[in-house]
């Protein structure tokens, strides 16, 4: 009879809850998670990230008076000429190629990216704790159908993107809509992709919750096309950037004009670690 | 009681399946065959008549797993009634690349080519990075309609479609690459949006060709210095193979760039075997220059190893580096405008670089692939001809 009742109860409880969970739209629910999956396992997830720092005239990995110090692994250099990169070790010279991972030994792997001459190195090593991103609770009206005006005039940027590397993004126009009867006017870029077919439309913008819920420096938002022409712009889909989970990934700066007056209280969170206080 | 279930899973998985990709801007169509049951699954990947095997197909209850381990690839699904449910993936470095994936029991109907259609349209795709030429063909193919697309870099391979009314859809998805075009004919102008990945689309449109070149000619991407040709690469076996090696002095040498991972590369190569296997005894060398993924001699050895025996290459194939274009073209400083896997390099008796080829139109593209077959073999020929220095 207790049992009974307790598992009436849990029944009354959990409906709301599974009910609630049901508003988030199928397709985000899947990214969501594939996210956190990818987060939690991929080599290159942040939460892996040791070091990033640009070759310049040359970086030095392994040793103790390394400029980044991976015990166990034999001392090695990375250098750049003319674009190329490669790591030489024991006397043997590698390419490395930007934007493959390469194994340094052990739980130890290097990937180049950013631009020719410009190039950043990050190295990863074993993953920490990575925390699951939280979102606020999914608001139907923060997927806003937009219309993607032109830019005034076709200009390629550069900047940094979601993970912290430059690239060469193209000023890809403006969207405007209504939130909440506050007007909303954002710059959209496109960063190139994983092809120079796959490239993707990206608006990274602050609010009203920025450092009070969301990250502070701001979030990115991909514009989903749709049949008719038009974009959705979901905030529900708004992610941090690399800077977010780990203080290996230098931020990007703001895009100018994409400060919302407005509270977009959608997407991912972001959860301030508590200052610890002297001597605890 | 689990061996019944695996058993009843093989059972229903065996046969033809309609597949799709749900992109946001449509679902993608492919073809899976599936053969065998219970641990002996099998499975190929088709776009129309062109399909690959899967590296491993694996039942376990009621999920299925396809694995692409060239592209470290995979899809896993569900088996729900009739149905397939999952999710492809394709790990990035930056975020998870991955795709929403069914599949029904069954073939996709078959579609003629129109007449309005069929030939080769010169388009204009608008990308946020300007505007790049493309050429699309449209034939009738043992499937039905089939096509591709070519850009200065060579065409992206076998596309399979259909034609409702006065619109047409091609579709490309080998496990790497995810690509559908979709088009409407508005006058005498195609215009559509070009496919990539999840979300990615390119307006485009097109116009009948006219026979004037529209691309940038493929010998006159990439371009060689005067200086003879010099290479040093380890083979198969760890042996380093250089340019200066007694076997190719004095002969026609073709140096064929190439990577596993690139579908141009595996139609290129039954053409390198063909030239080589005819022409060898008369003075011809080839030699191939491997650009693989992982850059584990290992890894990349066993990958190069499975190709050459796939296409029977008598000739060395070379680990030459990662498949990277920047660290490609650092390897290769006598090449200046290298952009394109396969490249094809023709060689004089000299050792000097006398035609860089970027790019392969495969058979797919129908008249150029037979006029590029043609030029590959009077370029040798005409090389061969010549008097030994």
């Amino acid at each position: 009879m207790v049992r009974s009742a307790i598992a009436l109860f849990h029944l009354l409880v959990a409906v709301p809850v599974a009910g609630w969970a049901q508003h988030v739209p199928a397709d985000l629910a899947r990214e969501r998670d594939e996210y956190a999956r990818w987060l939690a396992t991929a080599p290159t997830s942040p939460h892996a990230a040791q070091a990033l720092l640009p070759v310049g005239s040359g970086i030095s990995l392994g040793a103790d008076d390394a400029d980044v110090v991976l015990p166990g692994v034999a001392r090695g250099n990375i250098t750049e000429k003319d674009g190329a990169l490669s790591l030489e070790r024991d006397g043997t010279r590698t390419p490395l190629v930007r934007g493959r991972l390469a194994s340094l030994g052990g739980p130890y792997r290097v990937l180049a990216a950013g631009l020719p001459g410009r190039t950043v190195v990050t190295v990863f090593g074993a993953m920490r704790d990575a925390k699951t991103p939280t979102y606020f609770p999914y608001a139907a009206d923060a997927a806003l159908k937009v219309t993607l005006a032109p830019p005034a005039a076709e200009r390629i940027v550069p900047l940094l993107g979601p993970d912290g590397t430059e690239l060469r993004a193209a000023e890809a126009g403006t969207v405007s809509a209504t939130w909440h009867g506050q007007p909303l006017r954002l710059t959209v870029r496109r960063l190139p992709g994983r092809t120079e077919d796959e490239s993707e439309l990206q608006v990274f913008f602050r609010d009203r919750t920025s450092a009070r819920g969301s990250y502070d420096g701001g979030r990115f938002v991909e514009l989903v096309p749709q049949p008719d022409g038009t974009f959705l712009l979901d905030f529900n889909r708004a992610r941090n950037p690399f800077c977010a989970y780990s203080s290996v990934f230098p931020c990007p700066a703001p895009w100018p004009g994409n400060t919302l007056d407005a509270e977009v209280t959608a997407g991912e969170r972001y959860e301030r670690k508590q200052p610890t206080a002297p001597g605890t | 009681m689990i061996a019944t279930l695996l058993l009843a899973v093989g059972v229903a998985l065996a046969g033809p399946w309609r597949g799709v990709l749900d992109l946001a801007g449509g679902s993608l169509r492919f073809g899976i065959e599936l053969e065998g049951r219970d641990t002996s699954l099998r499975g190929r990947l088709c776009n129309g008549s062109a399909c690959d095997p899967f590296s491993a197909v694996t039942a376990r209850g009621d999920s299925v797993f396809f694995e692409l381990a060239d592209f470290a690839a995979s899809i896993a699904a569900v088996h729900r009634g009739d149905s397939l449910v999952g999710v492809y993936r394709n790990v990035g470095n930056k975020g998870p690349r991955s795709i929403p994936f069914r599949a029904a029991v069954g073939r996709w109907p078959r579609s003629e080519a129109p007449a309005w259609l069929a030939g080769r349209w010169d388009a204009q795709f608008e990308g946020g990075f300007g505007t790049s030429p493309r050429v699309l063909v449209f034939d009738q193919g043992p499937a039905g309609l089939q096509g591709t697309v070519i850009g200065n870099a060579g065409d992206y391979s076998h596309f399979s479609g259909e034609v409702v009314r006065d619109s047409v859809t091609l579709h490309r998805f080998d496990g790497s690459f995810v690509y559908m075009l979709s088009a409407r004919l508005v006058g005498d102008t195609l215009r559509g949006i070009f496919h990539a990945g999840l979300r990615a689309q390119t307006p485009f449109s097109a116009v009948r060709s006219t026979g004037k070149p529209h691309l940038t000619p493929p010998t006159e991407v990439t371009k060689a210095d005067s200086a003879p040709f010099a290479f040093a690469f380890p083979d198969l076996e760890g042996r380093l193979v250089r340019s200066d090696d007694a076997r190719f002095r004095g002969k026609v040498l073709v140096v064929d760039i190439f990577g596993t991972w690139c579908p141009t590369c595996h139609e290129a190569a039954p053409v390198l075997a063909e030239l080589y296997r005819t022409r060898h005894s008369r003075g011809l060398e080839m030699v191939g220059l491997a650009y693989e993924v992982s850059g584990d001699p290992a890894v990349d050895g066993a990958l190069v190893r499975r190709y050459r025996d796939k296409f029977g290459l008598a000739f060395p194939l070379l680990l030459a580096g990662t498949n990277d274009v920047d660290a490609a073209a650092a390897t290769l400083p006598q090449l200046q405008g290298f952009t394109a896997f396969p490249t094809t390099l023709f060689i004089g008796r000299d050792g000097r670089v006398r035609k860089v080829h970027a790019g392969f139109y495969g058979p797919t593209t129908g008249p150029q692939h037979t006029a590029l077959v043609t030029e590959f073999t009077r370029t040798i020929d005409a090389l061969l001809a010549e008097p030994a220095p």
